[in-house]
């Protein structure tokens, strides 16, 4: 069983919020007067200990009582909406900042890739700043001289590699950026959405470029970023921080889905029982429009393998009318996905009730909404019921090794033959 | 697997150390002491024509003025000393002190940006302004000693090296450590409360008129000589003329004292950023 590397026990921090500026100044002496001078502890940070005292009204809990703890080995995937604080616990890993309480106990080489290209500087070469930012991240002379050439050929800048980075695309300097904390070689990386910036292809390599060093050189990696796909390839755990405080911790798919599953931005369910109160006009009123997601194969949530099946109920007012309704998929952008027609029935006054199933493997990752018009003689409108279900489709991939977004409004699964013919061709040059 | 087979490498709680950094682990970030040095002087002379010139010509343009203003204006005495060479002497053991200090001063205002993004031990950084500016002020000796070779050859100064060149080192070190340790204190104050760095500026500014860099200590008058020899830069200054242009007004006992309070001072400082260092980060 491999050891524990890092150990996270009860860790908490608290910020101050406003700005820093005469009041703060009364604060700090009114602290101070009270520990040095009157020998008074501060009544805030030494309560028992067991419990963690209510944030004043200017301050605020960034991280609660977080513990856990990571395997030699182990790679740790940290997710969590904005502002839950997984960037404070990295930096209070990585050294950057102090608990308010708490303490992590850790062994080895700690490297930090909080953001890409630390200690750049935009006036020095390609070559000087290899150097200096390998120095910073905590490389020495000699580490940094023999991975130079590997380096400069990981982010592709051989002929600017003496040349201002001021004058470089920001591809290329992103691209050096990363290639030197690429080849850094701590016990211990930890790496902070750099996948947000950067191009598809930068990206790629990235994120390939960081399963390299957590599979085949057995690094412990701790990992936050927003790609729930490249939380679930590349982390054997996950931790879901909410507000500050754990929500969960366990094997990454587990997790993840229990993340994804609670930030679906659904609404899957609209009822009304009279029809007074039901959206519609004299004409059409609705009584219940539903998607019912086929979740058995996902685990729970609603992804791009997800068969979707929408139901719909409406009042008809009107005697003896031909009726056909329109199911409108939007990509939450605003494009029209498809604009789906029913036949046309000949319907009486009373309830009328339709279905249609959107098939799995159809539909891309993202937000979608659904909208739904009833028309009579096909071309005569009666109700336009806008944007009444939404849902959102997480992304899959199985064991595809492709990180990117993938491209278009639709992903399906088409028949798509590819074979070698095993014939040589005559190059002639 | 019991807790208490388990050795950890690093433990990080909510205390901050006065004792910061263990030597070790700064050894370890040697290379980077030497990197920042080196990307500050090239930062310096990046996109110039005359590049590295550029530190001599500062003091020299200082030195004119000097010599017009103080030396024929004013009529400054500068003991048996030509005026070049004085003020000279001055001007660059000054501008290492106080671009040392000021430098130094706004540490964690001016690298916040890195400080948040990755740990090194901080204390590397005003190191690296320290050596930097050392490194200038060893340029700018260079041609102070050119100089006093010039006055030498062909103006009949008469210098007689002695003892008193044993000074040398002490002003020099003792005057680096000073401007740390000043540094170091001020840096935690500016890092919180902004105003200091507008104070700083000015302090420099003033602390200059009591210190000997535009006149000798002899020529302060006897009543309010110990104003000037309470500044713990003034012995320095003194033993660094005397060791190499054979004038100065320094006894042992006022070099003593400069010593010992910089080096309680420079302690105190010392012990401050290490404590302080790393809450800063909050406040930056």
């Amino acid at each position: 069983m491999a050891e524990n590397i890092i150990q996270v026990e009860r860790i908490s921090k608290l910020y101050r919020l406003g700005t820093i500026g005469t009041g703060s100044f009364r604060q700090d002496l009114q602290h101070w007067w009270n520990l040095y001078i009157l020998g008074k502890k501060d009544p805030f940070f030494h309560l028992d200990n067991t419990v963690l005292p209510n944030a004043q009204q200017d301050q605020i809990w960034a991280l609660q009582d977080i513990n856990f703890e990571v395997k030699q080995g182990e790679s740790l995937g940290i997710i969590g909406s904005n502002g839950s604080g997984k960037s404070t616990l990295l930096k209070i890993i990585s050294r950057i900042v102090k608990p308010t309480m708490g303490t992590v106990k850790g062994k080895g080489k700690v490297s930090s890739l909080l953001e890409v290209g630390t200690g750049f500087n935009k006036e020095l070469t390609g070559r000087e700043n290899i150097f200096i930012s390998g120095y910073i991240l905590g490389m020495s002379k000699a580490e940094v001289a023999a991975k130079f050439d590997e380096i400069v050929a990981f982010s592709g800048i051989e002929e600017f590699v003496d040349t201002p980075v001021k004058r470089y695309s920001s591809g290329m300097y992103v691209r050096l950026a990363f290639a030197v904390a690429a080849h850094l070689e701590p016990d211990i990386l930890i790496v902070d959405e750099v996948l947000a910036v950067g191009d598809a292809d930068f990206q790629k390599k990235c994120l390939g470029k960081m399963r390299e060093v957590s599979q085949s050189d057995g690094r412990t990696i701790l990992f936050v970023s927003h790609s729930m796909q490249a939380i679930n390839t590349l982390c054997d755990r996950a931790l879901w921080l909410n507000k500050g405080t754990m929500k969960e911790i366990g094997p990454s798919t587990t997790v993840v889905n229990k993340y994804i599953a609670s930030m679906q931005k659904l609404q899957l369910q609209q009822k009304w029982e009279t029809s007074s109160l039901a959206p519609g006009n004299d004409k059409i009123r609705f009584k219940q429009v539903e998607l019912i997601p086929h979740l058995e194969l996902t685990e729970g949530i609603i992804d791009v393998r997800t068969p979707l099946t929408v139901k719909f109920q409406f009042w008809n007012l009107l005697e003896e009318v031909s009726i056909n309704v329109g199911l409108v998929l939007f990509s939450y952008s605003g494009d029209c996905i498809f604009d789906l027609l029913s036949p046309a029935t000949v319907c009486h006054k009373g309830i009328v009730e339709g279905e249609c199933t959107i098939p799995g493997n159809l539909l891309n990752d993202g937000s979608y909404y659904i909208s739904l018009h009833v028309a009579r003689d096909v071309s005569i409108q009666l109700y336009y019921f806008e944007e009444c279900l939404a849902f959102d489709v997480e992304d899959y991939r199985g064991n595809l090794n492709y990180f990117e977004k993938w491209w278009g409004a639709v992903r399906p699964q088409l028949p798509f033959r590819l074979e070698n013919k095993n014939i040589r061709l005559q190059l002639s040059i | 697997m019991s807790e208490t087979k388990t050795k950890w490498d690093w433990e990080i709680t909510s205390q901050t150390s006065y004792w910061g950094t263990s030597l070790g682990e700064m050894w370890s970030f040697r290379h980077l002491l030497g990197g920042l040095v080196k990307r500050n002087f090239l930062l310096k002379y990046q996109q110039t024509i005359l590049g590295p010139f550029w530190i001599l010509f500062p003091p020299l343009l200082t030195l004119v003025t000097y010599v017009v203003v103080f030396g024929k204006f004013v009529g400054i005495p500068t003991g048996g000393l030509p005026p070049v060479l004085f003020y000279f002497s001055g001007i660059i053991l000054w501008s290492f002190f106080s671009d040392s200090f000021s430098g130094t001063a706004s540490t964690f205002k001016d690298n916040a940006h890195l400080f948040s993004k990755v740990y090194f031990p901080r204390i590397v950084l005003p190191l690296s302004i320290i050596s930097t500016q050392l490194y200038n002020f060893l340029i700018q000796f260079m041609l102070l000693l050119l100089l006093v070779a010039y006055y030498w050859l062909f103006q009949g100064l008469t210098i007689s090296p002695g003892i008193t060149i044993l000074w040398f080192p002490v002003a020099i070190i003792t005057t680096a450590v000073l401007a740390l340790g000043m540094g170091l204190f001020f840096s935690v104050l500016t890092a919180k409360y902004r105003d200091i760095g507008y104070v700083i500026s000015l302090g420099v500014r003033l602390l200059m008129y009591v210190t000997p860099v535009i006149y000798p200590l002899s020529a302060v008058p006897e009543k309010v000589q110990w104003v000037v020899q309470l500044n713990p830069l003034s012995p320095l200054f003194e033993a660094f003329r005397l060791s190499l242009l054979g004038e100065g007004t320094v006894s042992v006992f006022h070099l003593m004292y400069s010593m010992l309070f910089t080096a309680a001072f420079f302690s105190a400082a010392l012990l401050l950023f290490n404590k302080q260092g790393d809450k800063l980060i909050d406040v930056v």
